[in-house]
């Protein structure tokens, strides 16, 4: 029996060519997007859930500020993590990350510089999933000179030797031994860091062999007890099986800090579950998921587009169809038997559909992977991705099959015979309301593609308050930082250097911040907190940043109590005549003799914050050069050439500004690209369903358009006749598509703190476009139906 | 075999009411080959419809081989008219995705038939309506005559009781529409009792019997020598 429903259904297929191909093409288009989409967003979704222990891991915040200076810090003081493990009883375990930035990593003849190192608790093994596979797993780091790599590292400077016991060197003359390897990370672990080295070496260097001070009068014991630096990401692992009392348990971190350093108080602290760590902020606001939820809800468009397609078609040929069903049912077939048919049909037609996607993501997966920046693969072990797959595909042919099937089952077969498929009507109406859904959502997409594209055009071109263009950064080594003005010098001799500055943070992702600060008249209640810029005299000159007020630093060595604060600082501590009046940030008490025009120092996601400039020019390690476009290169081997002069034996590490600054926006760049192909294909999905419905509806009205024809219609008329029909819907779709594009994306503006106006313009663009491409598509069919001849349709019509 | 008594069928539009078969009542006996003839719109297309079962009547009695049948439900009247009945169109109604086997075939299929069997049986029936040479044919490739072999062959595959033609020699030509008669007078010679609707004296002589019918009413009943 089912063999006979496949043979029959595959002649059906071939004998429909030109609709199966249709049908196929939609619905392979359809499956790709929609899984690779789906895959994307169950990788979003799966990170750090292959921690066993990740529902009972938490890591700790630090909330400062108040007002628009409130900021969370992820990195908090190390000695809380102690405290807690001592005497808060849920607390089974604590790790405290330190990053540090890239440093060379040398091994023999081996010199690369690596990023991802951090000082780290033994515990790290241990709460998280990254056991040893090499190594004491009891004892990862015997001393303080132990360093644990992960595999790929292992294989990158050793090769096929054992890597246990190996001496490496960090940087200038730091000697490591290997004393522990870990596997690579999952692609979906929040942790990357690829060197480990004890906190304990830390706590060497910066508080035994360093007598680590901030008033150079009492020095710090340890890091336990340094309740002022903030440096460390900490994770609690408490006990299994107690019911977590979140903010009980903020509220005693909250009280050991107070207990133990009273001036910060109050500092509130925040918990949050490891497993909410990539998708939210830690206060709780979206940190990605409203990426990921519209991804989601789009990839499942895309494929509700193409079911639409398949329901549309299917159901409109399905009156052709009428006189099979009706003699099926004569010569005894049951409703249950044709049902069972119908769906083998489409499952076959499916079955080709998804042999053809599945082709086509093996092919395009390396594009999309690097298009996505993901790291998916489509190998047969990978469970939950099969998982994925096969649940789309099932509701994809479930919601594609079962209508036709129940249509085309329960004709009558009397009237099928006789032609009169009263069915027809309602049906019709109903595939009128999916074209309108098709197009909706369609409209809605080419909405959010133009918004994207308009706010990140936006972002291209927002003034940001001071010249990224052409400017080249590198960090100085320690050996470099005394010969600043001699490497200046040097570095000026080349015509393409146009400036020379440095800076103690970089100008574009940001550096410290401190709410250890006072002035004449500062609020009682105030907790303000500014954003530092360490810098030499001409940094803001260099920049090309606006004094607003007052003046810049001379160099003079009273600027080393000169503060230059940006408006929104001086809004912010209520300042009417800032310039003259008195400010203390940390130990340095000065005044503020100048005020700059507010930069965007952030991406443009946040708000600009209160910032104060310091002239603190040995404690500016990073070089700032500007070049012109052609000069680059030159400028580049100039550095290179300084560079060499200091480290002979580090590789040579630059960066452009405008570079960094595309890296902020890589997120939304690469929304904005994926919207584009999103919203490219579920119209022409759309348009390929339109296409076919379009040719069935003139294939319909042969005989009335022959029979108007006849009658003295031009072909314009009967091309209006036709294009009408489907015009209509389209402009309904129109009138839906509208509002909710508009709801949507000023739902995702909003992510951003300086955003462009939605203005009616981009309805009129994505309303006209859609309507444009409708038309081109309708026309096609319409203008072959009415140019025919008027004798042979009336003939074939019959 | 059929007896129905005082069968009514009306069709409705918004406006209109029109009487279909009016208080119609008749009788066929096993074995019978009876004509149906009338003018347009008399009815014989919606009596045949009801004997078939494909439709059922608004009012009167329907006796088929001694069950009373004229409340029976959809499922019920198919599942008694697939092993009983088999059907002759004018158009001949074939499914063009399937081959002339396979077209016979279907029957088989439906009411269960083992493959072993259905190959068996489809080959005879070919082979007695003179296709077999054209059994992996589609419709399309056939002339009329030979489509319409096919349809009976499908029609009496099953082995019914009762076959119903509804004008079966409309679209052939004189020659060919002959062959048909003599197709039906052959498988009713061998025990099929046969209804058929037609407009051609011609053809009804071939029956034993012609009921004339006008506005839903019997008006005749010649009987044939």
């Amino acid at each position: 029996m089912i063999r006979n429903y496949l043979k029959t259904a595959w002649r059906n297929i071939l004998g429909n060519k030109f609709y199966a191909s249709i049908n196929v093409a939609g619905l392979t288009v359809g499956l790709v997007v929609g899984m690779f989409m789906l895959l994307w967003v169950q990788d979003e979704l799966s990170y750090d859930k292959f921690n066993s222990k990740a529902d009972n891991i938490y890591k700790i915040d630090i909330v400062g500020g108040t007002g628009i200076s409130k900021q969370i810090f992820n990195n908090i003081i190390a000695p809380v993590a102690t405290f807690a493990k001592n005497e808060v009883p849920q607390v089974q375990d604590a790790v405290r990350i330190m990053p540090v930035g890239n440093a060379p990593f040398r091994y023999k003849d081996k010199v690369f510089y690596e990023d991802n190192f951090a000082f780290a608790d033994p515990s790290y093994f241990t709460v998280f999933d990254f056991n040893l596979i090499k190594g004491d797993k009891r004892n990862p780091f015997p001393d303080n000179n132990s360093v644990v790599i992960t595999e790929e590292m292992a294989a990158k400077y050793f090769g096929t030797e054992d890597p246990i016991g190996k001496v490496v060197t960090l940087g200038q003359d730091e000697q490591l031994k290997v004393t522990g390897v870990i596997p690579n990370y999952p692609e979906n672990s929040s942790f990357k860091y690829r060197i480990l080295m004890p906190l304990s070496r830390f706590n060497d260097l910066a508080y035994i062999k360093n007598k680590k001070t901030y008033d150079n009068k009492t020095f710090i014991s340890s890091i336990d007890a340094d309740w002022s630096m903030f440096g460390f990401q900490t994770y609690l692992l408490l006990k299994p099986g107690t019911k977590v009392d979140v903010t009980a348990l903020e509220k005693k971190l909250q009280a050991i800090h107070e207990r133990n350093k009273p001036e910060d108080a109050p500092v509130p602290y925040l918990t949050q579950p490891l497993l909410k760590m990539h998708l939210y902020q830690a206060d709780g606001t979206d940190g990605g998921f409203s990426t990921v939820r519209t991804f989601g809800i789009v990839a499942l468009m895309i494929l509700v587009i193409a079911c639409i397609n398949y329901v549309n078609l299917s159901t409109a040929r399905s009156m052709l169809r009428a006189k099979e069903v009706s003699m099926r049912k004569i010569i005894g077939a049951g409703k249950l038997q044709l049902f069972i048919q119908f769906m083998a049909e489409t499952t076959l037609l499916f079955a080709i559909a998804a042999i053809f996607a599945f082709a086509l993501m093996f092919v395009l997966l390396p594009y999309y992977n690097q298009f996505s920046g993901k790291e998916l693969s489509l190998g047969l072990s990978n469970y939950n991705i099969w998982a994925c797959i096969g649940l789309t595909l099932l509701g994809t042919l479930t919601a594609s099959s079962i209508y036709p099937s129940l249509l085309l089952s329960s004709f009558e077969p009397l009237k099928a015979l006789k032609g009169r498929v009263t069915i027809g009507i309602g049906n019709a109406a109903f595939r009128r309301v999916l074209v309108v859904l098709q197009f909706s959502v369609s409209i809605v997409l080419i909405i959010g593609t133009l918004i994207i594209g308009g706010q990140l055009k936006y972002i291209r071109e927002k003034n940001l308050g001071y010249d990224k263009e052409n400017v080249l950064s590198f960090s100085m080594r320690n050996g470099m930082i005394p010969h600043y003005d001699v490497i200046k010098n040097e570095l000026q001799k080349n015509p393409a250097v146009l400036g020379v500055t440095r800076a103690g943070r970089d100008i574009i992702t940001g550096g410290s911040s401190t709410g250890d600060n006072d002035w004449d008249g500062k609020p009682a209640n105030s907790n303000m907190w500014f954003n530092q810029v360490y810098a030499d005299k001409d940094l803001i000159g260099f920049f090309k940043m606006n004094i607003k007020e007052g003046a810049g630093f001379t160099g003079a060595v009273a600027d080393s109590s000169h503060f230059i604060i940006n408006e929104t600082a001086v809004k912010e501590m209520g300042l009417t005549n800032p310039i003259g009046k008195r400010l203390r940030v940390q130990t340095v008490n000065g005044t503020i003799i100048g005020v700059v025009k507010d930069f965007h120092f952030t991406t443009i996601h946040h708000k600009i914050e209160p910032a104060v400039f310091q002239y603190k020019p040995n404690d500016c390690w990073k070089v700032y050069i500007k070049t012109t476009g052609a000069g680059a290169q030159s400028a580049i081997a100039s550095a290179l050439a300084v560079w060499k002069q200091y480290n002979n034996d580090v590789p040579f590490n630059y960066t452009f500004l405008d570079d960094s600054f595309k890296k902020l926006y890589t997120d939304d760049q690469r929304t904005g690209s994926l919207f584009n192909i999103f919203s490219a294909i579920a119209i022409v999905i759309s348009c390929l369903g339109l296409f076919g419905l379009a040719t069935y509806s003139a294939q319909v009205k042969t005989r009335e358009i022959g029979i108007r024809k006849v009658l003295g219609a031009s072909v314009s008329r009967i091309i209006g006749l036709l294009a009408t029909e489907f015009m209509v819907l389209i402009v309904i779709a129109i009138v839906i598509a509208v509002p909710v594009g508009w709801y949507a994306m000023n739902a995702w503006l909003q992510d951003f703190a300086y955003k462009v106006n939605i203005t009616w313009v981009v309805f009129v663009l994505a309303g006209g476009g859609a309507t444009l491409i409708a038309l081109a598509t309708i026309s096609i069919q319409s203008v072959k139906a009415a140019i025919a001849n008027p004798v042979k349709s009336l003939k074939n019509g019959e | 075999m059929i007896k129905i008594t005082n069968l009514e069928k009306f069709y409705r539009t918004e406006e209109v009411e029109t009487i279909a078969l009016n208080k119609l009542s008749m009788e066929v006996n096993t074995g019978e080959f009876v004509a149906i003839m009338g003018p347009s719109g008399c009815g014989k297309s919606t009596l045949l419809n009801i004997l078939g079962m494909l439709d059922d009547p608004d009012a009167g009695s329907y006796v088929f081989n001694g069950v009373e049948i004229a409340h029976f439900n959809e499922r019920k009247r198919a599942d008694l008219r697939k092993h009983n009945i088999g059907f002759v169109f004018q158009s001949f109604n074939l499914i063009d995705e399937l081959t002339v086997f396979e077209n016979v075939e279907l029957p088989l299929i439906y009411t269960g038939v083992s493959s072993a069997d259905r190959v068996k049986r489809v080959e005879e029936v070919l082979d007695k309506m003179q296709i077999m040479h054209r059994r992996n044919h589609y419709p399309q490739q056939l002339s009329g005559g030979q489509q319409q072999r096919v349809a009976i062959a499908r029609a009496v595959v099953n082995k019914p009781k009762l076959i119903l033609a509804d004008e079966p020699t409309g679209n052939l030509d004189s020659s060919n529409g002959n062959d048909v008669m003599e197709l039906l007078t052959d498988l009713n010679e061998q025990g099929t009792t046969i209804i058929m609707v037609t407009h051609s004296e011609h053809d009804a002589r071939y029956s034993h019997r012609i009921i004339r019918l006008l506005d839903g009413q019997t008006v005749m009943e010649n009987i044939m020598v």
